[in-house]
């Protein structure tokens, strides 16, 4: 087993091996910089949902007028979510991209969205406030400063957009980003492929979110052990697959790929099995565990009352390793 | 390493899992510390607030001028119809509270009615809505805060009784636990949601337990069995909807008035039928009051108990735009038996007066509306 991990991260199957000092560095810092932005996506995700889950609610119940109050109160933070998104992608044209040139021209264009997406929060708020919608900056609710510190936060992606633009007119010609390349998938499906990914990323999200408040606002106190430990598991999976697929899998050179693909899937199917099997076990012990542990760590989950969601988090590194399994499957044949 | 890391996952499951079994006290063994005691006097005055739902949409700044206005409105009609020593004498937050919140609206909410408190003269005293578990923080803390807010009357032992906010307020000739209690107000947490079975795509309401109303039979018999009560929870049991059946299909004379706009969005299974009315209702038991239905106040004396939901607080979530042009046959009877010719929402408040140590009392509704041409303000008696 031990021997097996050490194989699996062997420096020699990941592209930065080979690689110069600077290009090493520059393809290290920028998976940092991509962590860090995925986490900081994933908290404006929750945002998002609290949100929107609240304006669904609305909706549900027939008071569409209070939905769109509170849409346009809230606009903010959802567009804080495309803001982030926009960062993450500016991140991700350089991470995964197949042509210095190609990574140039993508990194621009989602830069420039990301500072639309901020000027609109900012032009946004001020409007509003001036209309008298905000009755102050600092009117309070979900945080002390709302609306303010969306409108800082707004700044901030506009600085860093404005940078990254500076950086490719100025300063690319002297200072390339050489980092490794990980090619997109072929052509020929990528639209399915680029769909389901993202979906696949905003459950991953979900996940991430719901281990991370899980720890601190799941009470455990109240005899509901075994399922609050049963959704940690499933929701640090479902972010654990995305993870292991976007940091580990794709920064393998792509003839270990075909190597590690089928290992990897039967590993992660493996533990997502034992996870879901747990999580309805644990269930089934805990029937009303849903709606007692604290469970605002998944939002659309208790909304009218459903399950639906949750068992969706349960499910996503199941599906998820099933496909990478026939994919494994598929390439040993081939 | 690998047996090794198995070991410490091994020990902090034991950890978790021993942390979870902590057995709590016995309730029928620690009757006493389930009881708060405050001062009785004739015409003592309960506002009931429910479903106030602070979210993440929620303006703070908003929402408080409208309980600000509400408390003054309600203070003032006190005021205006019992003398001028009259107050509110305790405030009912009758779940539901939040929803989709985190801990800045907690403390805001906390501090906004800490406040008030020490403005009118009143105390308050909280329970649980099925809704208040689903936010940003850990249902300790939100308990721990309503434990050590100085006015707040909330208390919670690890005990054997579901739920969390199972006490009662007796009220005493002196206001302490060495005289005799006069009224008895019991708050009961009815839950909040559970599925039949764990593949169950869909849960179902929760209710009060059998084991709860056991309690509280103890609880009453210990304060004397001569005591009138009122009880407060938040999901409506299925008396709510056997007295509406009762009522609009086999032609009941049951004294009923107000709005009955949608379901109670109770459990609605006979097999999870509560059975605190039923027995309650030989103890003593003279009214209970609930919220969550946001377009229901609709109020009926049933077996010999004035049941009602009470008006929804503020405008988060939802609520009923009432439109007296409307052909909807429930929003016209509603209409019609309080009187109002002009369109208004169903949000507002509850106030019921205790008039007599003889557990009788008189009950109001106010539906308060914020407008920019002078607010719409209307009380109606039951």
């Amino acid at each position: 087993m031990g021997k097996m991990v050490m194989k699996m991260f062997d420096k020699e199957n990941f592209v930065f091996s080979g690689l110069e000092g600077k290009q090493k560095k520059q393809g290290i810092v920028l998976i940092v910089c991509l962590a860090v932005i995925y986490v900081i996506t994933a908290f404006t995700f929750m945002n998002f949902l609290y949100c929107f889950s609240d304006c669904i609610g609305s909706i549900v119940c027939a008071s569409a007028d209070v939905a769109l109050r509170d849409a346009l109160r809230s606009m903010p933070i959802f567009l804080s979510f495309f803001l982030t998104l926009g960062g993450l992608m500016v991140c991700q044209s350089f991470y995964r991209n197949e042509s210095k040139e190609i990574a140039a021209k993508k990194a621009k264009k989602h830069a420039i969205i990301t500072i639309v997406i901020g000027a609109v929060i900012i032009v946004y708020t001020v409007v509003m406030r001036i209309l008298g919608r905000y009755l102050s900056l600092v009117e309070g609710a979900p945080s002390p400063l709302y609306p303010l510190d969306a409108m800082l936060y707004a700044l901030v992606f506009i600085c860093l957009g404005v940078g990254v633009l500076v950086y490719l007119k100025k300063f690319s010609e002297a200072h390339p980003y050489a980092g490794p390349s990980r090619p997109l998938a072929s052509k020929k499906g990528r639209f399915c492929h680029n769909f389901f990914t993202t979906l696949w990323m905003l459950f991953a999200l979900y996940g991430f979110c719901g281990f991370f408040y899980g720890l601190f606002i799941i009470d455990f106190e109240n005899g509901y052990v075994a399922y609050s430990i049963g959704v940690l598991i499933a929701s640090f999976l479902a972010f654990c697959t995305f993870a292991c697929w976007e940091l580990y899998y794709n920064n393998l050179k792509p003839e270990k790929k075909k190597d590690q693909l089928f290992k990897i899937a039967l590993i992660s199917l493996c533990l997502s099995v034992a996870s879901a099997v747990f999580y309805f076990v644990a269930l089934k012990f805990n029937l009303d565990g849903p709606a007692n542990v604290g469970f605002g760590i998944l939002p659309i989950a208790f909304s009218a009352s459903v399950n639906i969601a949750t068992m969706l988090v349960v499910a996503t590194p199941l599906i998820a390793s099933v496909a990478a399994l026939i994919k494994g499957l598929v390439i040993r044949k081939k | 390493m690998t047996k090794r890391i198995i070991c410490i996952l091994l020990a902090v499951l034991a950890v978790l899992a021993l942390a979870g079994c902590a057995q709590g006290i016995k309730s029928s063994e620690h009757l006493d510390d389930y009881v708060f005691t405050v001062k009785y006097h004739d015409n003592f005055n309960i506002l009931q607030l429910t479903d106030i739902h602070w979210n993440a949409n929620s303006s703070a700044m908003a929402s408080k001028t409208y309980l600000d206005k509400l408390l003054k409105q309600a203070n003032d009609h006190i005021v205006s119809t019992q003398g001028s020593g009259a107050k509110i004498d305790l405030v009912e937050i009758t779940g539901d509270s939040f929803m989709l919140a985190n801990t800045y609206h907690v403390e805001t909410f906390v501090d906004f009615f800490e406040a008030k408190a020490e403005e009118y003269g009143f105390v308050y005293t909280i329970i649980w809505g099925n809704h208040d578990h689903h936010s940003l923080y850990n249902p300790n803390y939100l308990a721990d805060t309503y434990k050590n807010a100085k006015h707040c009357l909330y208390l919670e032992p690890k005990d054997d009784l579901y739920g969390r906010s199972n006490f009662v307020i007796n009220l005493t000739e002196d206001g302490t636990r060495a005289t005799k209690a006069v009224w008895m107000i019991a708050n009961l947490d009815s839950g909040a949601s559970f599925s039949e079975t764990e593949l169950s795509p869909f849960r179902d309401y929760d209710y009060i337990r059998p084991e709860q109303t056991e309690w509280w039979l103890a609880e009453h018999a210990a304060a004397g069995e001569d005591v009138p009560c009122i009880a407060y929870y938040h999901i409506p049991q299925d008396e709510n909807a056997k007295a509406w059946e009762d009522v609009t299909e086999k032609g009941a004379d049951y004294k009923n008035k107000y709005f009955k706009l949608e379901g109670f969005a109770d459990n609605g299974n006979e097999k999870y039928a509560s059975d605190f009315i039923d027995k309650a209702k030989d103890h003593g038991l003279k009214a209970a009051f609930m919220g969550h239905a946001h377009n229901d106040d609709w109020t009926v004396e049933y077996m010999g108990v004035v049941i009602g939901c009470g008006v929804k607080t503020g405008t988060e979530l939802y609520y009923a735009h009432i439109d007296t042009e409307s052909e909807d046959e429930a929003m016209k009877a509603g209409l019609k038996s309080v009187g109002i010719t002009e369109n208004f929402d169903l949000i507002g408040a509850s106030l019921v007066t205790l008039t007599g140590s003889d557990g009788s009392f008189d009950l109001e509704h106010l539906y308060y509306n914020e407008r920019t041409d002078g607010d719409f303000v209307r009380w109606v008696k039951w």
